[in-house]
C-alpha cells in the first residue's frame, strides 16, 4: 500500500476534516494573492493618479533666486535643453525619478492680455514603464488655452490664435481649473523657444519621484544626490503635498499588508494545526496499529505531512484561482483608473504553488510528531 | 523462542504506581500454542504488547529468538514486529478507509509485488472473504472483520502471532472459527500465543499460561 493512496483513502474517509483544513489553507492563499495583486493595483492606481495631479519634481538652475521662483512661478535662468538629453539617458529603474519633461516658461502678453506661455517637451520615460506622456499630447502647431484666455480672446476649440508671427490652433475646450493654468497658453517645447526666440533653451525640468522609498529614508536628499550627480548645476524643489501623498498612501498600504496578512497566516496556521491535531486523535488507533505492523516513525509522519502538503497544494490553485478572481472581479470598481492593467499574476501563482504545501505541512509537523511520539500501546490495550 | 525474565510493568499514573506484570518469567518455546488466562486487570494485554515489542518493560528481560527485544533499536524492533510477528486484537483495529485487500497489504514492510498481492489474496480466499475484498471494513459482520484481521497477521508469513482476545467480540461459530484459523498457523509450525477469556482454544492450546495481578501463577 503506497502511501498516497493511503492519503487519499483518508482524505476520502474523513471528508470533513480535508474539507475544512482545504478551506483554511484556501483561505490564506486567496488572501494572500488577492492582497498581493490589490497591492499591485494599488500602487499602479496610486502612481496614475498622483502622476496626473502633476509632477512632484522640478529642477531649475542652481543660480535661481527662490524667492523669484516662488514669485513669478518659473525661473528667470534659462538651461540648455541638451541638460534634459543629458538626465534622459540616466533613466533607469535604478534611479529615483522618472518622467521628464523640459519646459520653457515666460510672462507673455497677447492682444493686452498678460498671459503665462509655457512650452512642453516630449516625456522622457525610463525604459520599460511604458511611453505614455504625462497629460495631453500637444500636436504640432496647436495650443492649448486656459479659461480665462478664451474668455478674453473669445477664443475656443479650432479657433486660430497668433503666438508673434506664427498662427496655432486651439486644441482644447478650455475649463476654469481656479489656477494659473487659466491664464496658460501651453504648446510644444521647439514652438515656445522660437515665438520668445529662446532656440535650445529650457528653464525647467519636471519629473516625479519614484515610490520606492520607505518611511525613514529623507526622499529630497536622495533625489538632490542622485540628480546632483548627473546635473550639478541645477536644484531640486520638491512639492511636498503630492510627495507626501505618494509616499502616505504607499506606506499605509505596505503597513496593512504587513499587519493583517501575518495574522491571517497565523489564524490559517493555527486553524489547519488544530484540524491535525484532531485527525491524529481520530487515528490514534490506527497509528497503533500501524506501529504493531512494523510501520516506523518515518512512515507515520508521512501520512500527516503528506496530507497536508497534498491539501496544500489543492489549496494553491484553488486559492490562486479565487483570489485572481476576486481581484478582476472587484479590483476594477476600487481601481477606476487602471482597471484594464489588473491581471493575474502567473508568477505568484507558482510561487503559491510551491509554497502552500510547504506551509501547510509546516503547520501540520507538531500534531506529525504527536502521531510519531504517540504511544502505540496505549490505544491498543483500550479494548 | 521468546524468554522473559523477571519482566516487570509499572504503569505512573498522578502519583500512583500500578504494577501490570510482576516479575514474569516464563520461555515459550518455537511452535507452542499458548493460552494466556487471568481475570479482566491481570496483565494479560500487557504481557503480550510486551512480548510483540510494543510496551517496554519497567525491569527484567525479553529475548526474542536471543536478542534482546528492547535493545534492539526501534527501527529493529519495527522491521522484527513487520517480519516475524503478527498481532490480532480484540477490537480488530482495521482501517476503516482501506478495503480488504488494501487492509491485508497494509501489512506489507514495502510496496506489495505482485507476489505480495497474490498471497493476500490466498488469504482473503481462505479466510472467506474472497467475495467481499473491495468492501470495507464497516460493511463487514464482527467475525468476517476478525478474519481480515487474521489475514493480515498472517500476510509476512510470521513465526508468531500474539492474539489478544481475538473472539471477545464475535458469536460462538466466529469464535470457534478464527481460533481455527489460529490453530492451522500453528499446525504449520507457527507460534500462537493467544490471551482469552474462554474456552474456545482450550482444545487447541498446548499450554496455558495464568495470570493473577501480573503474576504468573500457574504454568
Amino acid at each position: 500500500m503506497s502511501l498516497w493512496s493511503h492519503i487519499f483513502g483518508e482524505i476520502g474517509f474523513r471528508k470533513l476534516n480535508a474539507l475544512f483544513s482545504l478551506l483554511g489553507l484556501t483561505l490564506a492563499v486567496t488572501v494572500v494573492v488577492a492582497s498581493q495583486l490589490l497591492a499591485e493595483a494599488d500602487e499602479r492606481e496610486t502612481r496614475r493618479v498622483t502622476r496626473d495631479m502633476g509632477f512632484n519634481l522640478r529642477l531649475i538652475s542652481a543660480e535661481t533666486d527662490l524667492g523669484q521662483f516662488y514669485r513669478d512661478g518659473f525661473s528667470r535662468n534659462e538651461m540648455d535643453s541638451a541638460m534634459l538629453d543629458r538626465l534622459a539617458t540616466h533613466l533607469t529603474n535604478n534611479v529615483s525619478f522618472n518622467h521628464l519633461v523640459g519646459s520653457l516658461r515666460r510672462e507673455y502678453t497677447i492682444n493686452g492680455q498678460d498671459i503665462l506661455l509655457i512650452g512642453l517637451s516630449e516625456t522622457y520615460v525610463a525604459p520599460g514603464q511604458g511611453k505614455k506622456p504625462m497629460g495631453v499630447v500637444i500636436k504640432k502647431g496647436t495650443i492649448h488655452i486656459g479659461s480665462e484666455v478664451a474668455r478674453k480672446q473669445k477664443k475656443g476649440r479650432n479657433d486660430t490664435m497668433h503666438l508673434g508671427e506664427r498662427q496655432f490652433t486651439v486644441a482644447n475646450d478650455p475649463i476654469e481649473t481656479g489656477t494659473p493654468d487659466d491664464i496658460t497658453i501651453f504648446t510644444r517645447l521647439e514652438d515656445v523657444q522660437s515665438v520668445l526666440r529662446l532656440e535650445g533653451k529650457i528653464n525647467e525640468i519636471e519629473a516625479i519621484d519614484c515610490l520606492c522609498l520607505t518611511a525613514d529614508q529623507d526622499p529630497l536628499a536622495i533625489l538632490r544626490k542622485e540628480i546632483g550627480n548627473i546635473l550639478p548645476e541645477v536644484q531640486v524643489v520638491q512639492m511636498r503635498t503630492l510627495a507626501d501623498a505618494r509616499a502616505k498612501q504607499r506606506q499605509t498600504r505596505e503597513k496593512v499588508n504587513q499587519f493583517v496578512l501575518p495574522w491571517v497566516l497565523v489564524a490559517c496556521a493555527v486553524w489547519v494545526a488544530l484540524l491535525a491535531v484532531l485527525n491524529v486523535r481520530d487515528r490514534r488507533q490506527e497509528i497503533g496499529i500501524l506501529r504493531a505492523l512494523g510501520k516506523g516513525g518515518g512512515r507515520i509522519a508521512g501520512l500527516f505531512l503528506g496530507k497536508a502538503a497534498l491539501l496544500g497544494l489543492m489549496a494553491s490553485v484553488f486559492g490562486a484561482v479565487f483570489g485572481t478572481w476576486a481581484v478582476l472581479e472587484f479590483g476594477p470598481s476600487l481601481f477606476p483608473v487602471t482597471k484594464k492593467a489588473i491581471q493575474a499574476n502567473p508568477t505568484l501563482a507558482w510561487q503559491m504553488v510551491v509554497a502552500t504545501p510547504v506551509f501547510a505541512a509546516f503547520a501540520s509537523f507538531i500534531p506529525a510528531m504527536l502521531a510519531v511520539s504517540h504511544d502505540p500501546a496505549e490505544t491498543l490495550r483500550e479494548d | 523462542m521468546i524468554r522473559c525474565d523477571d519482566v516487570t510493568k509499572i504503569f505512573r499514573k498522578n502519583g500512583s504506581e500500578v504494577t501490570s506484570l510482576d516479575r514474569f518469567t516464563a520461555d515459550i518455546g518455537a511452535g507452542e500454542f499458548v493460552a494466556v488466562r487471568g481475570p479482566s486487570g491481570s496483565g494479560k494485554t500487557t504481557l503480550l504488547l510486551t512480548l510483540g515489542g510494543m510496551q517496554r518493560p519497567s525491569a527484567g528481560l525479553v529475548q526474542f529468538s536471543g536478542r534482546d527485544l528492547y535493545g534492539l533499536s526501534p527501527a529493529d524492533r519495527a522491521g522484527l514486529r513487520s517480519g516475524e510477528i503478527g498481532f490480532v486484537f480484540q477490537m480488530f483495529h482495521l482501517v476503516p478507509y482501506l478495503d480488504l485487500m488494501g487492509n491485508v497489504l497494509l501489512a506489507s514492510p514495502g510496496k506489495p509485488g505482485p507476489a505480495v498481492r497474490k498471497r493476500a489474496g490466498e488469504l482473503l480466499d481462505k479466510l472467506g472473504l474472497a467475495e467481499r475484498v473491495s468492501h470495507r471494513p464497516g460493511e463487514l459482520s464482527a467475525g468476517e472483520r476478525q478474519r481480515l484481521a487474521v489475514a493480515r497477521a498472517l500476510l509476512n508469513r510470521p513465526k508468531l502471532i500474539l492474539a489478544d482476545e481475538p473472539t471477545g467480540n464475535l458469536d460462538p461459530e466466529n469464535a470457534a472459527e478464527v481460533v481455527r484459523h489460529l490453530a492451522e498457523f500453528h499446525k504449520t509450525g507457527g507460534t500462537v500465543v493467544l490471551v482469552t477469556h474462554g474456552t474456545t482454544a482450550d482444545t487447541h492450546a498446548d499450554r496455558f499460561l495464568h495470570l493473577k495481578q501480573g503474576r504468573l501463577v500457574a504454568d
